[in-house]
């Protein structure tokens, strides 16, 4: 199971620091690297005592029982959520997420600023790239906090696939310095759905005193139907409604920014 | 807007953002609590697993069913 959780991680935070890298970019190109560089390191800064606080805090003061059903239920939303996003852009019912026109559009909306760049610490630079880098973020918090609290030792492993995805990403942007386009990201998302929802789904199931069979070996079986489920459904609504996909494509522009869709 | 809506709203979409998923995730589970705490239900419990899994499966062909039928609506109008 630890491996898994490492896994997990990693991809989850893959696909975030993918996203947020995009924005530190922009940033450091229309403001100023130091601007960029100091706001990416205060929102992992902030992400690291998020992780720290609430995730002891978690692990320490809420019965293990009572806290696997929380996690558990928590994990199948935000599972069931990326999961349903990732078959949606898969089936052509919703934009694949586009890293180049999200960088062109923010270039230019930082650029129409219209003030030189210099050397100097800039609150806008700053701010953009805290901003991007914690909300992309907050979402990897949460997972290594769900794992550590879930699994016994998790949070240290969790820790390590995010930091590693991390490092991953910088390096790349580092050598690259343009947004990661070829980075598939979707792919990413799919996997990272079906792997929060199996954990979400074992988890809760166990706080209600459920006994999987094969005990870990289960999380397998699940993950294995849930991706044979998602797999079907995305044959189906391929099959089900061909124009869809272009007319619901010619209505919607990719997000511009960061915006995450707000839908009740 | 109120600040303390505003907040509701955003960890909403922080976490679900889908009154499907919601809905659907937390029927399961009160249908799992019930099974679990009334005696009458007590031969349920052997198929609670089950329940489970066909109960997030249900949400997620229900949440994307809803997204295909919202995406016809749209083609219509």
């Amino acid at each position: 199971m630890q491996w898994a959780i490492v896994i997990a991680a990693f991809l989850a935070a893959s696909v975030e620091f993918v996203e947020a890298f995009t924005l530190v970019l922009v940033a450091g190109i229309t403001v100023n690297w130091r601007s960029s560089i100091v706001g990416a390191l205060a929102a992992v800064a902030t992400l690291a005592v998020i992780i720290a606080t609430l995730g002891v805090a978690l692990v320490t003061l809420i019965p293990i029982g009572v806290l696997r059903f929380v996690i558990g239920f928590l994990l199948l939303l935000f599972g069931l959520k990326w999961l349903k996003n990732a078959i949606q852009r898969y089936s052509g019912l919703k934009f694949l997420h586009d890293e180049e026109a999200i960088y062109a559009a923010n270039l230019a909306q930082a650029r129409a600023r219209g003030e030189a760049v210099g050397t100097r610490l800039d609150p806008f630079g700053v701010l953009l790239s805290y901003k991007s880098v914690l909300l992309e973020g907050l979402e990897v918090a949460f997972i290594v906090i769900s794992f550590g609290s879930g699994g016994s030792s998790g949070i240290g492993m969790a820790a390590i696939g995010a930091a590693a995805a991390g490092v991953l990403v910088i390096l790349v942007g580092a050598l690259v310095r343009s947004p990661l386009q070829r980075i598939p990201e979707n792919t990413l998302k799919f996997i990272v759905g079906i792997m929060l929802t199996t954990f979400g789904t074992f988890w809760s199931g166990e706080s209600f005193g459920i006994n999987w069979p094969f005990s870990d070996l289960f999380l397998l079986m699940l993950a294995a139907l849930y991706l044979v489920v998602s797999v079907l459904l995305i044959t189906a609504m391929k099959q089900r409604k061909p124009r869809v996909a272009s007319a619901t494509m010619a209505s919607e522009a990719p997000m511009p920014s960061q915006e995450k869709e707000v839908r009740i | 807007m109120n600040v303390i809506l505003k907040v509701i709203l955003a960890v909403y979409n922080f976490f679900v953002g889908d009154l499907v998923i919601l809905i659907g995730v937390t029927l399961t589970m009160v249908i799992l609590a019930l099974i679990n705490s009334v005696g009458a239900l007590a031969p349920l419990r052997g198929g609670s697993g089950l329940i489970l899994i066909v109960g997030v499966l249900a949400t997620l062909v229900a949440t994307l069913g809803r997204e295909v039928m919202r995406s016809e609506n749209k083609q219509k109008a």
